[in-house]
């Protein structure tokens, strides 16, 4: 097992559309969850293998850890499994600065994911975004000229408000700052955020072309498609990504943390004082735990690697459920079966939702 | 006990102006059992329960009331259904009395049905106890009703008793009125016994259940019975009287009304409205029975799981042991299926056995869109019975087609006769009469039953602030320019779809349901194309875009569980529609038809 996710929760706000697990505030418990992640990692150490592909800080806000945290915990990490491949992080542009970003840099960091979701004032603060558009572009800079190897911008579109105009503000925002990598997803209100709340409604006719229009220009601007939201200059592509989507193992460190490991999946309460204490005092802190069965596992294969846009091995994934659909939707110009290989075309790769219904019983 | 000490009786209302209460109070008042006890005691006897059969409803209740004059009385109250749709039960009912409570709610006056059943009772030459209910609500006004009441059966407003069914006030009063006008039964007791048999139902526990008013003679049990008209013979395995819970007696003697139980399995055998006898003292004449009701409205039931076939047959057989205006025979459409087609009384009576069906029997059912019953005459002179749209002949093999009219009665305050007027002409309505009712008008159409079985009710009811209330009785058939009207679905007639309109309104009817269709219908993986056609004539064409996007956006480590659950959620609403061709139909798509108004979009349903 060769990738590793760790869970920074501090925020100082919540996001309108956040549904992650965060912590509100409370920066003054950062070093003692430094020490905790330590702890984590040494009852999980048994899990991972003695090279590190890749590591992954999400949250959260991971830069509000401060560069020097982040470094105790790279430290850390490399002095039980070594150095990874790949080392990214997600930076909230109003947290960072050229400095930040060369610390980070000093300390292993490869890649930094920067969160702009939008270049427009009205729709960042529709989503509570803490920055403006000038911080997310000077975090770009910064990043660029602090030598990050490679740095991604991550936005969305259907956020509530969002017209034709804005959508095109932002593309061209992209085109002009050039950015290694972009995730560009569909905001999806998600039960239990704000904007869920809210009741905020999406025009379906304004997100269908706002999605062909993203990918598309992206597309003319020398960007390799290669997952259903995912957007890379050749190379770029987000290692560690790349294994979820290839339904790889992983280990996740921290509170609301995900594994999964030999068939089991398991994710950390979220319990933020539970949690130090369960592994400052030497056991595994609560956790719920699902077990995937070979169909599930089956099932998940397939509805991972159908967002690539590489050929997927049926020899690797296994057969679809419903095995006579493959014709069916070969003739419908959604999917393209060549030898063992399997893959969505273009059209296909726009429904690969629909595609999925009718190749495997999701039950 | 003699017959001048017998008062049969119903008691006849609208819906809510308190017939069940009025009739537990009349149990309370006269039954040894107090109302607590009678619970308590249910409860601890679930197993009893099981044994006597006590769960059945009771159709005809027996209780002993000593009247003022310090002699006892056996009353029998029968049961009543409350709706237009079963004029025809209520008749039957009316039947086995001699005399009628009629109940109007002391604030709402009276209502169309209220006049529909008084009508039928004073044809049964029924004696009538008017009572206004409710005297006890604020808005009560009992001068003002007791005085069109009076009006209606002619009476004096004085006769009018004032009750509160809730309260108890004037409970024993009605009870004394019943004793006093109601006329004993006279029947003869030492002629050859003849029986009515007014209702029928079937128990899981005792079977059929048949209950009978005897008219002339006595019953015993043991007797070998004979159904006049079918010929049937059964032997009377009990026979008693409900107290509500049944009770044997061992014989019930003319006058009387009570139930029996015989080895009969199948309902039908044991027909309502046949005359019983006994084999051994052969009546001669049977007594008049009931017109036969024929089904007036027709719609299409399918499973929604086609698994459940068997299942639904077996609960619409058991349904129709207890109900013998429902009709139904087995049905197959290409887009839906097997199923039957089923015939009832009317739109209420159709959504009763759906309910009844889905919530007794636990069955997922699609119905269609509910259509009348057509004749229709062809060009070789043959005559046709035209159930559903897929049996209308082809259009060059039609000579005439006849649909049958209603004549509708809706009641309804001044300020909104125009309303109503405008809906009648815009259903193809015939006006007939208008008169004032207490401070309401009563406007009388005559009408297509077609125009009714659409959304009548429902426009009726929000263009008059739901203060409008109907009712109506087939008066007879008219010819009509009808055609059939077909939907289309990605090129494919969806038979489930087609029926029969109006030529003048084929155009507006085919754009708006085509207009709904596209809005029910969710896009899929490719353009459905949405037409009505009469013949092979398109007249209306909407499209269902093809979906451009279907994907779950973001996918990271932390959520491939809930992904995939979402993946899964899609599957189970996808299990909801129906599949159609290569079209995904959701269930509802079936009935938008029904909610078209004419030259308009109603809101509801």
């Amino acid at each position: 097992m060769r990738h590793l996710y760790v869970h920074l929760p501090f925020c100082t706000s919540r996001c309108g559309y956040c549904a992650f697990v965060v912590e509100v505030g409370g920066l003054e418990r950062r070093d003692q969850y430094v020490v905790a992640l330590n702890d984590e990692l040494a009852l999980e150490i048994g899990q991972l293998a003695n090279s590190l592909d890749t590591v992954y800080f999400g949250g959260g806000t991971p830069t509000l850890m401060g560069a020097h945290r982040i470094a105790e915990i790279m430290e850390m990490i490399g002095a039980r499994v070594g150095p990874a491949t790949e080392v990214s992080i997600e930076a909230n542009p109003e947290t960072v600065d050229r400095d930040t970003f060369a610390a980070l840099r000093d300390c292993g960091i490869t890649r930094v994911s920067i969160g702009a979701q939008s270049f427009q004032s009205e729709l960042l603060g529709a989503l509570d975004r803490q920055a403006t558009a000038d911080q997310v572009r000077s975090a770009i800079a910064d990043a660029r000229s602090a030598g990050i190897a490679s740095v991604s911008v991550d936005l969305l579109f259907g956020i509530p408000g969002q017209d034709a105009a804005q959508l095109e503000a932002d593309l061209t925002a992209v085109e002009e700052l050039r950015p290694d990598h972009i995730s560009w997803y569909e905001l999806e209100v998600k039960p239990g955020s704000k904007l869920a709340r809210d009741g905020a409604a999406v025009d379906d006719d304004f997100t269908e072309d706002a999605y062909y229009a993203i990918v598309e220009r992206l597309e003319a601007g020398g960007y390799r498609w290669y997952e259903t939201a995912n957007f890379a200059r050749p190379g770029h592509e987000c290692r560690h990504n790349l294994a979820y989507w290839g339904a790889a193992d992983y280990l996740g460190i921290g509170i609301g943390a995900v594994s999964t490991i030999g068939g089991m999946r398991w994710r950390n309460a979220p319990d933020f004082a539970g949690y130090v204490a369960a592994v400052t005092a030497g056991d595994r802190p609560r956790r719920s735990h699902e077990q995937l069965d070979a169909d599930t596992r089956r099932r998940e294969r397939w509805m991972l690697a159908l967002r690539r846009d590489e050929p997927m091995s049926l020899a690797w994934a296994g057969p679809p459920d419903h095995p006579d659909e493959i014709g069916h939707l070969a003739n419908l110009g959604l999917l393209r079966c060549e030898g063992d290989t399997l893959s969505l075309t273009r059209q296909g790769r726009f429904v690969q939702n629909a595609v999925l219904g009718k190749l495997m019983e999701y039950v | 006990m003699d017959q001048s000490h017998i008062r049969n009786f119903c008691i006849i209302a609208h819906i809510d102006h308190g017939k069940s209460t009025l009739a537990d109070r009349i149990l309370q008042l006269t039954n040894a059992v107090s109302e607590r006890d009678m619970r308590s005691q249910m409860l601890d006897s679930m197993d009893l329960e099981r044994e006597r059969g006590i769960t059945i409803k009771a159709q005809a209740v027996r209780v002993f009331y000593t009247a003022s004059d310090g002699e006892q009385y056996q009353l029998n109250l029968i049961d009543t259904p409350g709706h237009v749709d079963f004029s025809y039960e209520v008749s039957r009912s009316l039947a086995a009395c001699e005399g009628a409570i009629l109940v109007v709610d002391a604030s709402q006056g009276i209502e169309a049905q209220t006049l529909a059943n008084t009508y039928l009772a004073i044809e049964a030459d029924l004696e009538l106890i008017p009572v206004l209910n409710k005297i006890d609500l604020p808005a009560a006004d009992p001068d003002l009703h007791a005085r069109a009441i009076a009006d209606l059966i002619g009476d004096d407003p004085d006769n009018v008793l004032r009750i509160s069914a809730k309260t108890g006030v004037g409970i024993s009063e009605v009870l004394e009125r019943i004793v006093e006008r109601v006329p004993p039964p006279s029947g003869v007791p030492d002629a050859s016994p003849r029986a009515l048999i007014f209702d029928s139902v079937y128990d899981q526990y005792r079977g059929v259940v048949t209950f009978v008013r005897v008219v002339d003679g006595e019953f015993k049990k043991g007797d070998k019975l004979v159904a006049m008209q079918t010929g049937l013979t059964a032997e009377a395995e009990e026979i008693g009287v409900m107290t509500p819970t049944m009770m044997p007696t061992g014989r019930l003697a003319a006058g009387e009304s009570g139930y029996l139980i015989t080895g009969v399995k199948k309902l039908g055998d044991l027909k309502v409205g046949d005359t019983l006898t006994i084999a051994s003292n052969r009546a001669k004449e049977a007594l008049a029975g009931y017109r036969e009701v024929k089904p007036m409205v027709f719609c299409g039931l399918f499973p929604i799981d086609a698994d459940d076939y068997p299942d639904l047959r077996e609960a619409l057989e058991k349904l129709s042991l207890n109900d013998a205006s429902l009709v139904w025979e087995p049905e197959t459409s290409q887009a839906l299926g097997f199923g039957f087609r089923c015939g009832f009384l009317g739109l209420l009576h159709m959504d009763i056995i759906r309910e009844r069906l889905e919530r007794e029997y636990d069955l997922d059912l699609l119905a269609t869109t509910p259509n009348v019953a057509y004749r229709v005459r062809s060009t070789t002179g043959e005559e046709i019975d035209v159930k559903s749209p897929a049996e209308l002949p082809n259009p060059s093999n039609i000579e005439l087609i006849y649909e049958p009219y209603v004549r509708c009665t809706v009641l309804v305050p001044t300020e909104f006769v125009g309303a109503v007027m405008e809906l009648c002409q815009e259903r193809r309505g015939t006006f007939t009469t208008m008169e004032p009712i207490e401070n309401r008008q009563q406007i009388v159409y005559d009408m297509p039953l077609a125009e009714i079985v659409l959304d009548f009710y429902d426009q009726l009811k929000s263009r008059t602030k739901g203060y409008a209330s109907l009712d109506y009785e087939f008066i007879n058939e008219k010819e009509s320019p009808l055609v059939k009207l077909d939907i289309l679905l990605a090129g494919d007639t969806v038979d489930a779809l087609s029926m029969i309109v109006h030529r003048d309104v084929a155009y507006a009817r085919g754009k708006a349901v085509v207009e709904r269709l596209q809005k029910t219908i969710p896009r899929q993986m490719f353009e459905v194309p949405i037409q009505a056609a009469i013949g092979s004539k398109i007249i209306a064409r909407e499209t269902v875009k093809a979906r451009r996007k279907d994907v779950l956006a973001k996918c990271y480590g932390g959520d491939i569980s809930r992904k995939r659950k979402l993946l899964e959620k899609q599957k189970e609403g996808k299990k909801r529609m129906k599949q159609v061709g290569r079209v995904e139909v959701p269930q509802e798509a079936f009935l938008t038809v029904l909610s078209i108004g004419e030259g308009q979009s109603s809101q509801k349903k």
